[in-house]
């Protein structure tokens, strides 16, 4: 592969490729504003310059170069970090300076600021503009961004998104000279349901999320790799959070799934994860008529004695499943319903997900519209390569109930707003719910067994396409509440099928092991990027 | 003692002359265009054009012949030549002048222009502004039309060229070619970075040539004399005549046609009549607003591209400004940041800032404020402007304003505050 030397070091590079994506590619990161890997490129910041000493041919270029727009050629030399380099660095960065507000103290970009690092880092620190800035007024731009128009730095990246990616260029360029400014026509406001994405990539404050802001400072926030489980697509995110609480969610590349890109239903889908109120907290049993609190080995011992005297009657036992369940999890219910009570019957309600959105016309790539599908959860997908039963109106589990069963085992809240279903499953002589948030099951269930949300625990959903994907762990549980999987294993286990009590990447790699979809995958392996069912 | 030679001005210069097609055809119009069709295919006029050293009369100066042999081959799109007539550089005033008194010696340029680039459909945009100019080139393209000098099968050559012509929309930006082609192709006016260059991917991602007025109305008589008879005038490197704007404290302002090579100051004294009112002449723009100025004494200088390049500043668009004893270069440095400070697309960053900044700067020194602090600061601001922009807007602008500094320093401290013109 050809070569070119940035400050000495050798990189390798495709044909037609620049040198800053090229330097991108191992780590070396010349300061940039408007370029950006999914967005076509501008030149314009003129942050990025460099000295390219030797264009390949023996000559140097005798003015400094934007990098983004250079073609690497073999055998060029560039110098990033010579003094005529850092005087352009210095020039560049004093002049956006001058009329960039001092908002620092008050703007929620600080901590995480392309401006402020790259002005401490390339810039003099010191600054001779004496002149009033230019200001601009106030525009609302819609319920889920706040404009701050007077902080843009006129990268354009806002434009190049809402032109090239969303494709309607409802926000652009307006006038020019220094009251060249970005903002949409008139008094119209973004509709779209991307809008997070300006505010990710607009790298001052002068996009923000209306949701986000003013709540938190950004270096506090602690952050985990996960996904969105708001819908199938499981677009790879960031969870960020300080003290127990969650307040973002920022998409994470992954170019299989979602690029650089997440949809708005999915950033402001975490808020239910935060609320305690909402929530089983304590193992419950139903009492005289009523849930109440009970200790997990006095629930444990209950249970297993009241299914061992329904088991001697030859009870049928059905498991009810939903779709916020990972794949260890419906694996464990399904291996639980069988070794437990040599019983197959385990439903999930299927959805079968389409795309909701649709491009505003069909010159833009409609890659972005396809992220979010009208199966408003995780797991679908998994629970379908695992082999449970899908029903899809109802009718399936409604047959199952009503037959001569007697114990219902229920993993989350599965067809919770069913009347039919919730009356066929009273029918039963035991209720016994793994779940994490209430729900109408709340009403028929006899016992309550506290799980973890998928913020607090480990394990794998497989999203629309086939992706196995894994969550991670950003909150600590309450200590009263318990991982699904370790609940299941001590059923067992309070049953006299003492299992071992497995990890969920344990739990993975045992179900991988078997014939199926999962086949061949490991949990190692997974990695922050996924991995691929076979034959999905 | 300088003299207009004619080549481009022969018929204006007539007082007889009406600029009628009919009027063009007696004084010899339109044999060229034959010639071309009948002698030259593509490649030979391209060739043609080189041997003559032709110069870009737009501004930079660049090898027109040269710039036709880049045009891309075997891609498979349509080529395009675009006729630059935006005329925007302030002080330039020459291919108006060509357009409403003779604008078939243009357009017979034009499409031996096109033909040479085996361009089917032609544009041309003129500034958006020049209302009467626009209306009388599109009345003569329309004679044109009706002629069959234009559309298809053209004089039975059989080849066909359309030519549209295209109002800007008020920018000077628009006459940055990459700039044009983005209005053109119904965006902002705004330059693109390069590469890729217009020769290989322009006007709609084709191949495309953008040439100036002045340029493409030489074409005529190199295609009937000869490529040697135009290099015969001028001087090496810098061959035959061009029409000279000439405006401000002179006698006689007004375009001239003159042999490259020619002494400013001569043009000045013996064209345009000297300075007027019998004042002394202080300061002389040469090319434009975006070229540097030179002092009274630095005027003895050929006027040819080469010459003022190595003077410091540069030919650009022969826009010649001359400025009389009483001139505070202040107030003309003033003027000048305010354009380019109004005029900037405000894309890329040290043109959007820097031109604002030096308009501040510059105002705190027609106010009364000014110091060596400011006064450095001035040169520094405009230094940064340079070699860092997209286009070439930054070093015109950047330039200038560095150039008034350094060789009217004692105009700027004549603004100082009472404190520090004490201890300057």
């Amino acid at each position: 592969m050809p070569t070119f030397y940035l400050d000495g070091q050798p990189i390798e590079f495709e044909k037609g490729e620049t040198i800053l994506a090229a330097a991108r590619r191992y780590g070396r990161e010349i300061p940039h504003y408007c370029y950006h890997p999914g967005l076509k490129v501008t030149a314009q910041c003129r942050m990025c310059l460099v000295d390219v000493v030797d264009a390949g041919n023996g000559n140097p270029i005798p003015k400094l170069q934007t990098s983004c727009s250079t073609p690497a050629a073999e055998g060029m030399k560039v110098d990033s970090q010579n003094e005529k380099v850092k005087a352009g660095q210095n020039t560049i960065n004093e002049f956006l300076l001058v009329n960039h507000p001092l908002d620092c103290p008050i703007c929620d970009q600080a901590g995480e600021c392309d401006l402020q690092n790259f002005a401490f880092t390339y810039g003099t620190g010191h600054s001779e503009m004496e002149y009033e800035k230019r200001v601009y007024g106030w525009r609302e731009v819609g319920s889920f961004l706040v404009l701050e128009r007077n902080r843009c730095i006129h990268c354009s990246r806002c434009e190049r998104f809402s032109r090239d990616v969303e494709g309607s260029h409802d926000f652009g360029m307006f006038l020019r000279t220094h009251e060249l400014t970005f903002d949409t026509y008139e008094d119209e406001q973004i509709q779209h349901k991307f809008q997070g994405n300006l505010a990710d990539i607009c790298p001052v404050g002068a996009i923000m999320n209306r949701d986000w802001r003013f709540k938190k400072r950004a270096w506090k926030l602690k952050k985990t790799p996960s996904v969105c489980t708001s819908c199938s697509t499981g677009c790879n995110v960031t969870v960020e959070q300080e003290g127990g609480r969650i307040y973002r969610y920022k998409p994470r590349e992954n170019q299989a799934v979602n690029r650089w890109w997440m949809c708005d239903e999915g950033r402001v889908g975490f808020h239910h994860l935060n609320d305690h109120t909402k929530r089983n907290v304590e193992p419950q049993a139903r009492v005289q008529g009523k849930l109440r609190d009970v200790s997990w080995d006095a629930v444990y011992g209950a249970v297993a004695q009241r299914l061992a005297e329904l088991k001697a009657t030859g009870a049928q036992v059905v498991g009810l499943a939903d779709t916020f369940a990972t794949n260890e999890e419906l694996y464990l219910f399904k291996q639980l319903l069988a070794d437990g009570f040599g019983s197959d019957t385990v439903l999930y309600p299927h959805v079968e997900g389409r795309q909701q959105e649709q491009p505003p016309h069909d010159r833009v790539d409609p890659f972005l519209f396809t992220l979010i599908t009208t199966d408003k959860s995780p797991n679908t997908a998994g629970a379908k390569a695992l082999g449970l039963t899908p029903d899809t109106d109802g009718a399936t589990v409604r047959n199952a109930l009503g037959s001569a069963t007697k114990v219902v085992f229920i993993l989350g809240a599965p067809f919770a707003d069913n009347d039919a279903i919730r009356q066929a499953a009273q029918q039963a002589a035991l209720v016994v719910q793994i779940g994490t948030f209430h729900s109408r099951w709340q009403d028929v269930v006899d016992v309550i067994l506290p799980g973890l949300t998928e913020v607090e625990r480990e394990g794998t959903y497989t999203n629309k396409a086939g992706r196995v994907q894994r969550i991670g762990r950003a909150l600590k549980p309450p200590a009263t509440c318990r991982p699904q999987t370790t609940i299941m294993t001590e059923l067992l286990g309070a049953m006299g099928k003492e299992i071992a009590p497995m990890h969920a990447g344990e739990v993975f790699d045992t179900l991988a092991g078997q014939d199926g979809a999962f086949k061949g995958l490991r949990w190692d392996a997974i990695g922050p990027q996924g991995a691929e069912l076979s034959g999905a | 003692m300088a003299e207009e030679k004619l080549l481009l001005l022969k018929n204006i210069r007539r007082a007889d002359y009406d600029g009628s097609l009919a009027a063009y055809r007696r004084a010899g119009g339109f044999t060229a265009l034959k010639k071309a069709l009948d002698e030259f295919d593509a490649d030979k006029l391209v060739e043609l054009t080189k041997a003559s050293g032709l110069r870009g009369r737009g501004g930079a100066g660049f090898p027109t012949g040269m710039k036709w042999s880049f045009m891309a081959k075997g891609t498979g799109k349509p080529a395009y030549l675009i006729c630059n007539a935006d005329e925007s550089e302030p002080g330039t005033f020459k291919d108006h002048l060509l357009i409403q008194r003779d604008p078939f010696l243009f357009l017979e340029g034009m499409i031996i222009g096109c033909y040479a680039l085996t361009c089917n459909h032609g544009y041309i945009y003129i500034r958006g502004e020049s209302i009467p100019a626009a209306k009388h080139l599109q009345a003569a393209i329309d004679t044109l039309y009706t002629e069959g000098l234009l559309g298809k099968n053209i004089l039975g050559s059989g080849y066909d060229l359309e030519l549209t012509l295209h109002r800007g929309a008020g920018a000077y930006i628009c006459g940055e070619e990459t700039a044009l082609l983005d209005s053109l192709e119904g965006k902002r006016g705004q330059p693109r970075f390069k590469p890729p260059f217009p020769a290989v991917a322009g006007y709609n991602g084709c191949p495309t040539s953008v040439n100036n007025v002045e340029t493409l109305s030489c074409m005529p008589f190199i295609v009937n004399e000869g490529a040697e008879a135009f290099k015969a005038i001028g001087t090496p490197n810098n061959s035959g005549t061009h029409l000279v704007s000439i405006s401000g404290h002179v006698a006689k302002p007004g375009v001239y046609e003159v042999e490259m090579g020619v002494p400013l100051i001569d043009i000045i004294k013996d064209l345009a009549g000297g300075v007027r009112d019998g004042k002394a002449l202080k300061a002389v723009i040469p090319g434009g607003a975006s070229a540097n100025v030179l002092k009274a004494d630095e005027c003895n200088v050929p006027y040819d591209f080469d010459s003022l390049a190595k003077a410091g500043t540069m030919m650009g668009s022969s826009a010649v400004m001359v400025f009389d004893e009483d001139t505070d270069m202040v107030e003309v440095a003033s003027r000048t940041i305010r354009f380019f400070n109004h005029e900037s697309c405000g894309q890329c960053t040290p043109c959007r800032e820097g031109t604002f900044w030096l308009k501040n700067l510059v105002r705190e020194f027609l106010d009364g404020d000014g110091d060596q602090t400011k006064l450095e600061r001035v040169v520094r601001v405009a230094g940064g402007l340079m070699g860092t922009t997209i286009c070439a807007f930054g070093d015109a602008t950047g330039g200038p304003m560095r150039t008034f500094v350094q060789k009217f320093p004692e105009d700027f401290k004549r603004h100082f505050t009472m404190a520090s013109a004490g201890a300057a």
